[in-house]
């Protein structure tokens, strides 16, 4: 089974910048490798177009403020930080790896601990969340006051009303209002049980 | 046994025709009052009561108008009528009430009930609607029934907002002439007209349908205090998420020399426009309650309440306000808060007014001031 350096490994060895031991080993792995090889090949053209990019001419004569060697610097540090970002979010190459590598193995642990904190610690819904259909309710309309359970219903009306006001009140929903043809002021409830 | 087959021949009839059928009032409809009733039911008409196949259901519109006639000795105050459906909504009953009445012995008054049922179009037999006598309130509030509405603490409220507000208007006509109580009744009538409507629904226990998601936090109430109350309410809380608010609870304390049996928590809401509106009110349960002087209480309601208005449009809550509407002291006395307070609390514009309030506000409006100044004289 072999094992791939990461991109940022591959990229650090295409701009020279690793140390002695690790550079060695890398250019053994990319001598046998042509994946990483074509990986390398793509970095060091990128550095060129950035080399090609420092002959510009130089404006720091007119931008006295401005310090070509310190942006270098900063945007060397921001590849590098690209990098290992990149390294982060990057789809893992189908390169075969061993089947108990310790960074397997510390992912599955994680996972497995995950796992059981939420199986322990789960978010428990609210019964009261979960009745339905619910089991008898009252409402105002502008016709009526009703009571409701299942398909079947009981609404008091109130066709010849004048003035009328709701009040929902414990398990009571009451209308009052004034019945244009008696005239006296009527006051209906529903009661849910 | 009769009634039963009739209305098994109703329902095959109209299973048969698939359309409209006019309703038997004698095999629909049971009056029931008992023997020693002060009041007496004369006469029923259903004269445009319908039953309607409707898909798998049948639609039952019930046209009620009962002549009943006071055969006891002593002026009728107020009414209530139980209205009980044998099949429909499990045990589902309603009820009837008129008060502001002022029948003298030996008078005939009529009562309305305008009824809808959804039913299976199987139901079995028997009749549609059981109505009964649930209670009836006299002149110096006593009472007559079985009571298993609590009709009498109702009808004991409403004839002592009546005396309240009766003797307000009498005390203005005295104060500012037949011109001063006409402007309190433009003013009264204004006030009705301009309170918002808003639409409720109620559901036992925890919300019935998720509204729209919207996060759920604990609100707290504030509270309007009223000088004279003999019950201050000192902390409430409800669970809100947008329209909805559930499951109200609130501490209340006994402050008067006397124990309490029942209180009731008026519930206003201002929503994200600053619109007030009285949302519903929160009473303690039956048998629940029971307050010695100083001791501290709790009234809680495990309903959810939505609020909605022109048909739907979600009314969001942005606060709520809590104020002690009636308490029952162990004795069977009423207490409802006076005239002023509700004046000054800002409570009369927000708060409906009383049965008897909307009843002489009316009758300046149909029949003018002079009919209005005569009814007060009465009293």
């Amino acid at each position: 089974m072999m094992k791939h350096p990461s991109e940022a490994v591959l990229a650090l060895f295409a701009g020279g910048e690793l140390g002695n031991w690790r550079r060695w080993s890398v250019r053994r792995h990319v001598a046998a490798c042509p994946e990483c090889r074509r990986e390398v090949s793509d970095f060091s053209a990128l550095r060129e177009e950035v080399s090609a990019m420092s002959q510009l001419p130089d404006i720091s004569s007119h931008q006295p403020n401005i310090s070509w060697t310190k942006m270098a610097a900063e945007i060397r540090a921001n590849i590098r930080l690209g990098l290992e970002a990149g390294e982060c979010v990057s789809p893992q190459r189908p390169a075969a790896r061993g089947i108990f590598s310790v960074r397997a193995l510390a992912v599955c642990g994680s996972l497995a601990l995950l796992l059981m904190a939420f199986l322990l610690e789960r978010p428990t819904p609210r019964v009261d969340e979960l009745k339905a259909p619910e089991a008898s309710f009252l409402e105002s309309s502008g016709s009526g006051i009703q009571v409701k359970e299942g398909g079947q219903a009981m609404m008091l009306l109130h066709p010849r009303a004048r003035d009328v006001s709701y009040l929902a009140s414990g398990n009571a929903m009451r209308a009052r209002y004034v019945d244009t043809e008696t005239g006296y002021v009527t006051i209906n409830n529903v009661y849910a049980q | 046994m009769r009634s039963k087959i009739a209305g098994l021949i109703v329902v095959s009839a109209l299973l048969l025709c698939g359309q409209e059928t006019q309703l038997d009032p004698r095999s629909s409809i049971q009056i029931n009052f008992p023997l020693d009733s002060p009041v007496l039911a004369l006469s029923t008409n259903v004269g445009e009561s319908r039953a309607t196949p409707r898909g798998g259901a049948m639609v039952v519109d019930l046209h009620m108008s009962l002549s009943l006639r006071n055969s006891g000795s002593r002026n009728i105050r107020g009414v209530t009528l139980l209205v009980t459906t044998q099949e429909v909504t499990a045990g589902g009953k309603a009820s009837v009430a008129v008060p502001s009445l002022d029948v003298a012995p030996g008078q005939i008054f009529p009562v309305r009930i305008d009824l809808r049922l959804l039913r299976p179009l199987q139901a079995g037999g028997g009749p549609l609607v059981k109505v009964s006598l649930d209670g009836v309130l006299f002149d110096g509030l006593g009472f007559y029934g079985p009571n298993r509405l609590n009709s009498q603490r109702s009808m004991t409220v409403w004839e002592m907002e009546a005396q309240r507000d009766r003797q307000h208007f009498k005390s203005v006509l005295a104060a500012a002439g037949p011109d001063g109580l006409g402007r309190e009744m433009l003013d009264s009538l204004a006030r009705q007209a301009e309170r918002p409507r808003i639409d409720v629904r109620v559901s036992r226990g925890g919300r019935a349908v998720s509204s729209a998601g919207a996060p759920e936090h604990m609100a707290r109430f504030a509270f309007l205090t009223i000088p004279d109350s003999p019950v201050e309410a000192v902390d409430g809380w409800a669970e809100v998420a947008a329209n909805e608010a559930r499951t109200p609870t609130i501490r209340v304390v006994n402050r008067s020399s006397k124990p309490v049996d029942y209180v009731e928590i008026g519930w206003i809401v201002k929503d994200r426009e600053g619109h007030e509106f009285l949302a519903g009110s929160v009473p303690a349960a039956e048998g629940n309650l029971f307050l010695p002087p100083g001791r501290t209480g709790r009234v809680l309601q495990d309903t959810s309440l939505r609020f909605s208005r022109n048909a739907g449009e979600p009314v969001s809550i942005a606060s709520m306000t809590g104020f002690v509407s009636q308490v029952e002291f162990a004795d069977g006395k009423v207490w409802v808060p006076n005239r002023l307070a509700l004046q000054l609390s800002g409570l009369l514009r927000v708060v409906a007014a009383s049965p008897e309030e909307q009843r002489l506000a009316d009758l300046y409006r149909t029949k003018g001031l002079n009919a209005l100044i005569e009814e007060l004289r009465k009293y």
